[in-house]
């Protein structure tokens, strides 16, 4: 704590009027030191954090380590030490300091979950996430403990025994929030899986897109019509909603009995047709808008519920766990409707992010293939330190605290624009896998424009005579799809390394390629709810300047 | 070779000044035949012997003559530069100098006009006002609108267009009364150099005096609210069909002003025609942003696009919240990190004024906190019956409550952490009704809960309280105070008299004024407040510009949006449909029933094909898929543009210096006469 006493000490003699500018212009300069001396501090910890996975006895009892999370570039050290100490700078300096006091304040409250994660093969991994982790963090890190292909499928999926529902988190979510959720004695699970589905609209958009077409023509799909198609629809201001309809089963509220209506999906909910409206959109009656609810698959619902098929979805807010009437529960007639309503209901959750900063959560997954990169790239984010002691104000128990909704501000998952669909599996015994591998979604930005029409590939008789009967007439790449496709988006599997940390040492020796595994491991270990961590209470002895802050806070609120 | 003499009216000399006669020779250079009429016209002091050097001087300086010509004594300095010929029979411009009279076709039948090529022009701007400004008359009606926007300040010209105003019906009132917004007086800069502008963003050119000024204000800032019989008054199209008539208006792009028959200080519309809006960038494009907004606006309170009633509350919500913020925020905001960090200075300032006790200190650890005896309803509750009082205290994000102020040491009988919740007013100030409706999350459903408050006051806290938790969000986050000004100032919408018409003020509105005609039939505007005040909500806290391109971007989501739409019959058909083009596809549609038929997009298309002579569009796709149609609506070149206008934003080009390609955008619109 003895930078936190520092910064303390130093702005308590900022403050203090009778205070002498060298003194402050040495504390000034003395107050990055012990700063980032602190930030380095888990950095050992860090390095051990890609050793072999060890069995989850093991991890389970280092619970007090930080946080497996690369400790990042050192805070933006105050810049005022090497300035020259004009009144400017001074204001300057104790900005900086300030904002440093509020960001350790937060990261007081960081909230952590134990978090054991069942892989294919029934065994399981447990690891510590931290409420700012992402899902593409947390997998990140699994392709570290484990020797899997890291191809684009694996992702982190929900189960939920009770309601027999399952649901692939988006790379994007945070993890923590929808955990927090699960009642104590929840049976819910962790599972690392491949789900071909989690990037299928990126894969082949034309299925979902061009949904109404025959399947003929979906399958022979060109590459670069799909990704012509990506960029309408991914590309522009705004993400474009697939414009399914057609007819599904709906539950009634409270009811056995299922009844087929009309249903359209829009950017703003999902709609129905009432009884001998026509679908015109004023006509269109809402039945959810998904600010605030989660697309589940549900599992043998025929049996549960006497649906009319097994291809059944249900929407819901992700807190609730049990049989409710606020869940509202659809059924497809087929696999293929059932895909597309709920491939197309994420892709509308998607498209409500803000859009005040679409950059930042694009690069966030755009660039850079690991997590290490986003994290570097995100200058704010710089500043984790790892300590799980002192929290203040001290925060309530974990177990009262309600789970959080999903963030209805996170970043769309970008698109996908690998020309063959499927990214090449790097070889399982590469060293560098986990890179390579873990390939982010597209990189929207890198998306390489059309070029434009080029004046050569226009026919000489481009500016014919005027002559009545013939017509102008344009050819445009005789048989080719108009505009040029783009070149081939480079750099995706190529991103640089990140330079910050260490690289991994060497995974072991692999364990063979994990085969695709379609079904959950039959391995039953009893419930296993996730393991919480209580932090510490205790305040930290530089607490008073924290509260100071509050004070002031509170005053101006007043004021207010 | 034979002298002849050539009629020419001069304009500045009146209309009804005789013809000047100009003796010419048929191989005379038009700029010979220019210089003659200046020449006869005013006496001119001939500065340059050779004729050639004339004309280029022409462009760029003023000729003068003397004063003892028959002209006002005022005009003694007369700028010649802007004038050309105009072949009134003919229709067309005589305007390359270096062509004799031979070669463009005049011989002594020939009446020629001369005349300046920048004319004043009634603009109808998107937002429903109308700036008088000098246009283009002889250039191709393209290259008039980069002209128009370069002045405006709107990057993209080649997205938007001119539209001739529908037939008015007469009505000489509403003409009389209109506002106009003079922009003649600024000069349209013809070099193709970057526009200058200031700190503020403003374009240098609008800051020459306060009535540019305000002009550019009015561009860069949305309107205020429209009275809801403004909205009424206004044409609706009601059906496809009618929708399809918009687009008959367009006019060519490849042709002059002057040509399509536009009159001097005659009124157009300027509208955004092609839907695919390239590199938006809030912070350089003010105007072209507004003015979207604007259109997007209208087209949303005219039905002209089709909504649904939640995407109506939810545009509406958007619109107040825009006219309110417009009020105080310039679209162009600083970084909300300078933001966080002048809040943390302010914070301290505040600290440093207050003595700090220890007490102080001690009440700093906890959060702050809310508390105040409410009434709950809990309706699924059968032991409840009716609201039941309590004494309530809210907490980080949590809600608790006790028998009495006095118990509020103890357990509380409940506590209801709202993160994730849903919150809905129940507010009706006329009876003084002032209830938080909850739907909080548990794991076996959602817990509903009704708190009712005493007054505003109160329920503005409260709200803002349970709104901020609803998010995440503690009562310590600084969004607080202004959640709860943004509450009470929904309030007083309710406050204000119902059926007053009035525009937008500081704080009443009438929200009629923000749903179209089909919904101020539906509801009465009490009953609307509510539902807009429920999504209000959920924009409240949005920036101007994020607010504003929240509202683009549900425009742009909606399923027709971006379709253009002309009635046509296909080759081998008898019946009329409709062709709607977007940026991407052609859509065929039934006429009756409204249902898509069929799809085309244009990666699939190999050609298209105008037959000019029978009117016709053929088009041929990959896989030996041909279609044909004649366009019923509207003439077929604008159908032709519009195909080849969408063709040409998709070449565009992803670097943001790029300069415009004209000649592409002719090659691909322009049909036979382009080139």
């Amino acid at each position: 704590d003895n930078d936190l006493d520092a910064l303390m000490a130093d702005l308590m003699a900022d403050l203090d009027a009778t205070e002498k500018l060298a003194a402050e212009k040495k504390a000034a300069a003395k107050d990055p030191h012990p700063t980032l001396e602190n930030l380095h501090l888990p950095s050992p910890d860090h390095a051990s954090v890609p050793a072999p996975p060890l069995p989850p006895a093991h991890r389970a009892s280092s619970v007090p380590v930080p946080t497996p999370v690369p400790t990042s570039a050192p805070a933006p050290a105050p810049s005022s030490s090497t300035n020259p100490p004009s009144a400017e700078n001074e204001e300057q300096a104790k900005a900086d300091k300030i904002k440093l006091a509020l960001e350790k304040l937060k990261e007081a409250k960081v909230k952590k979950l134990v978090v054991k994660v069942e892989m294919t093969n029934g065994s399981s991994k447990t690891l510590m996430v931290d409420e700012r982790q992402t899902v593409r963090d947390v997998l990140d890190n699994l392709f570290e403990k484990t020797h899997c292909d890291c191809n684009v499928d694996w992702c982190l999926y929900e189960t939920n025994p009770e309601l027999q529902t399952e649901r692939g988190f988006e790379d994007h979510e945070n993890l923590v929030e929808p955990l927090s959720a699960w009642t104590r004695d929840s049976e819910n699970k962790v599972l690392f899986r491949e789900q071909e589905d989690k990037y299928a609209v990126f894969k082949n958009p034309q299925n979902f897109y061009l949904w109404k077409k025959d399947k003929k023509a979906l399958k022979d799909m060109k590459d670069k019509d799909k990704e012509l198609l990506l960029e309408e629809n991914f590309c522009g201001s705004s993400i474009i909603v697939p414009d399914l309809e057609g007819a599904l089963y709906l539950k009634e509220d409270g009811k056995k009995s299922w009844k087929q209506r009309y249903f359209l999906l829009r950017a703003s909910g999902i709609y129905y047709v009432p009884k001998g409206k026509t679908k015109t959109s004023r006509d269109l009656v809402s039945l959810v808008n998904f600010d605030n609810v989660n697309v589940y698959y549900a599992k043998e619902y025929k049996a549960k519920y006497k649906a009319p098929t097994d291809f059944c979805f249900i929407l819901k807010h992700p807190q609730i766990q049990k049989e409710s009437q606020y869940i509202k529960y659809l059924c497809c007639d087929d696999h293929r409707a059932m895909t597309l309503w709920v491939t197309g209901i994420r892709v509308a959750k998607v498209s409500k992010a803000p859009i005040s900063s679409p950059l930042t959560p694009r690069t966030r997954i755009s660039r850079g293939p690991t997590a290490h990169c986003v994290v570097f790239s995100t200058g704010s984010r710089c500043t984790r330190t790892t300590r799980l002691t002192q929290p203040l104000p001290p925060p309530p128990l974990m177990d009262v605290l309600p789970p959080p909704p999903p963030d209805p501000v996170m970043p769309p998952p970008p698109p996908l624009p690998n020309k063959g669909g499927l990214p090449p599996p790097p070889p399982p015994s590469s060293v560098t896998k986990n890179r390579g591998g873990a390939l982010p979604p597209a990189p929207v930005e890198d998306f390489p424009p059309p070029p434009p029409l080029d004046d050569g590939e226009l026919p000489p008789d481009f500016m014919p005579p005027p002559p009545p009967a013939a017509g102008v007439g344009f050819y445009l790449h005789g048989g080719e799809a108009l505009p040029p496709p783009p070149p081939d988006p480079v750099g995706l599997p190529l991103a640089p390394p990140p330079p910050g940390p260490p690289p991994p040492p060497p995974p072991p020796p692999p364990v063979g390629a994990p085969a695709p595994r379609p079904v959950l491991p039959a391995k039953r270990e009893g419930p296993a709810p996730p393991k919480r961590t209580t932090p510490g209470l205790s305040a930290p002895s530089g607490g008073d300047f924290m509260s100071e802050l509050m004070v002031a806070m509170q005053k101006k609120r007043v004021q207010q | 070779m034979a002298v002849w003499d050539l009629s020419v009216m001069v304009e500045e000399l009146g209309p009804e000044a005789p013809a000047l006669k100009v003796s010419v020779t048929s191989d005379l250079h038009v700029g010979g035949v220019i210089l003659k009429i200046v020449q006869k016209t005013g006496k001119l002091l001939l500065l340059f012997d050779d004729v050639h050097s004339l004309i280029v001087q022409l462009q760029c300086c003023a000729v003068y003559y003397s004063d003892d010509s028959d002209l006002n004594p005022t005009d003694i300095k007369k700028d010649w530069s802007d004038h050309a010929l105009w072949w009134e029979q003919k229709q067309q411009w005589l305007l390359k100098p270096a062509w004799t009279l031979d070669k463009c076709g005049v011989h002594a039948d020939a009446r020629l006009c001369f005349t300046p090529q920048h004319k004043p022009l009634r603009l109808g701007l998107p937002n429903g006002a109308t700036v008088s400004l000098r246009a283009c008359f002889s250039s191709p009606v393209f290259r008039s609108i980069m002209g128009i926007c370069r002045l405006l300040n709107i990057r993209h010209p080649e997205e938007l267009s001119l539209l001739r105003p529908a037939e008015e019906k007469k009505k000489k009132k509403d003409t009389a009364q209109e506002e106009l917004y003079d922009l003649t007086g600024v000069p349209l800069s013809a070099g193709l150099g970057a526009v200058v502008t200031l700190s503020d963003g403003m374009p240098a050119h609008f800051a020459e005096s306060p009535e540019a000024e305000a002009v550019y204000k009015m561009l860069s800032v949305s309107q205020p609210a429209p009275a809801p019989e403004t909205i009424n008054k206004l044409y609706r199209p009601t059906s496809v069909v009618e929708k399809a008539q918009v687009n008959s208006r367009w006019l060519d792009s490849s042709r002059s002003l002057l040509q399509q028959g536009v009159q001097e200080n005659s009124k157009l519309l300027l509208r955004f025609k092609y839907f695919s809006f390239y590199d938006l960038v809030p912070k350089v494009d003010v105007v072209r942003l507004t003015q979207l907004y604007e259109q997007a606006r209208w087209a949303v309170l005219l039905e002209e696009i089709e909504c649904t009633e939640e995407e109506m509350m939810l545009f509406a919500a958007l619109q107040y919240h825009i006219g309110k913020v417009s009020l105080t925020e310039a679209l162009v905001t600083p970084s909300p990190a300078m933001d966080d960090l002048d809040f943390a200075l302010q914070c301290l300032e505040v600290k440093m004024d207050g003595e700090s006790s220890g007490v102080d200190m001690l009440e700093s650890m906890t959060a702050p906190q809310l508390h105040d005896y409410l009434k709950i309803f809990r309706p699924k509750r059968l032991t409840l019956k009716g609201y039941k009082q309590f004494w309530f205290t809210f907490k980080d994000m949590s809600i608790s409550y006790f028998k009495s102020k006095e118990e509020s040491f103890r357990e509380p009988i409940q506590q209801m952490n709202l993160k994730g919740c849903e919150v809905t007013p129940d507010v009706s100030v006329a009876n003084q009704k002032f209830c938080i409706k909850l739907l909080i999350p548990e794991p076996d459903g959602m817990n509903e809960v009704c708190l009712r408050c005493e007054n505003e006051q109160q329920y503005s806290n409260w709200m803002a309280a349970c709104r901020l938790a609803s998010k995440g969000k503690t009562l310590a986050d600084s969004s607080y105070p202004s959640e709860v000004q943004s509450i009470r100032s929904f309030l007083a919408m309710q406050r204000s008299v119902p059926g007053s018409n009035d525009a937008q003020t500081d704080e009443s509105i009438n929200t009629h004024s923000l749903v179209s005609p089909r919904y101020q039939k539906k509801y009465k505007a009490k009953q609307l407040t509510p539902r807009i005040l429920e999504s209000y909500q959920n924009v409240a806290q949005l920036s101007l510009t994020d607010a504003v391109q929240r509202f683009l971007q549900i425009w742009q989501a909606l399923p027709d949006f971006g379709v253009s739409y002309f009635v046509v019959r296909f080759k081998g058909c008898r019946k009329d449909e409709v062709l709607g083009i977007a940026n991407n596809r052609l859509i065929r549609i039934d006429l009756g029933v409204g249902d898509v038929v069929k799809t085309w997009r244009y990666n699939t298309m190999k050609q298209w094909n105008v037959n000019w002579d029978i009117r016709q569009v053929a088009i041929e796709f990959n896989g030996n898929v041909n279609i044909a149609f004649s366009c019923l609506t509207a003439d077929c070149k604008i159908v032709h543009e519009y195909i080849g206008g969408y063709i040409f934003m998709s070449t565009r080009g992803k670097e943001p210096g790029e300069t415009l390609n004209e000649e592409l955008f002719h090659k691909l619109t322009g049909g036979h006469e382009a080139l």
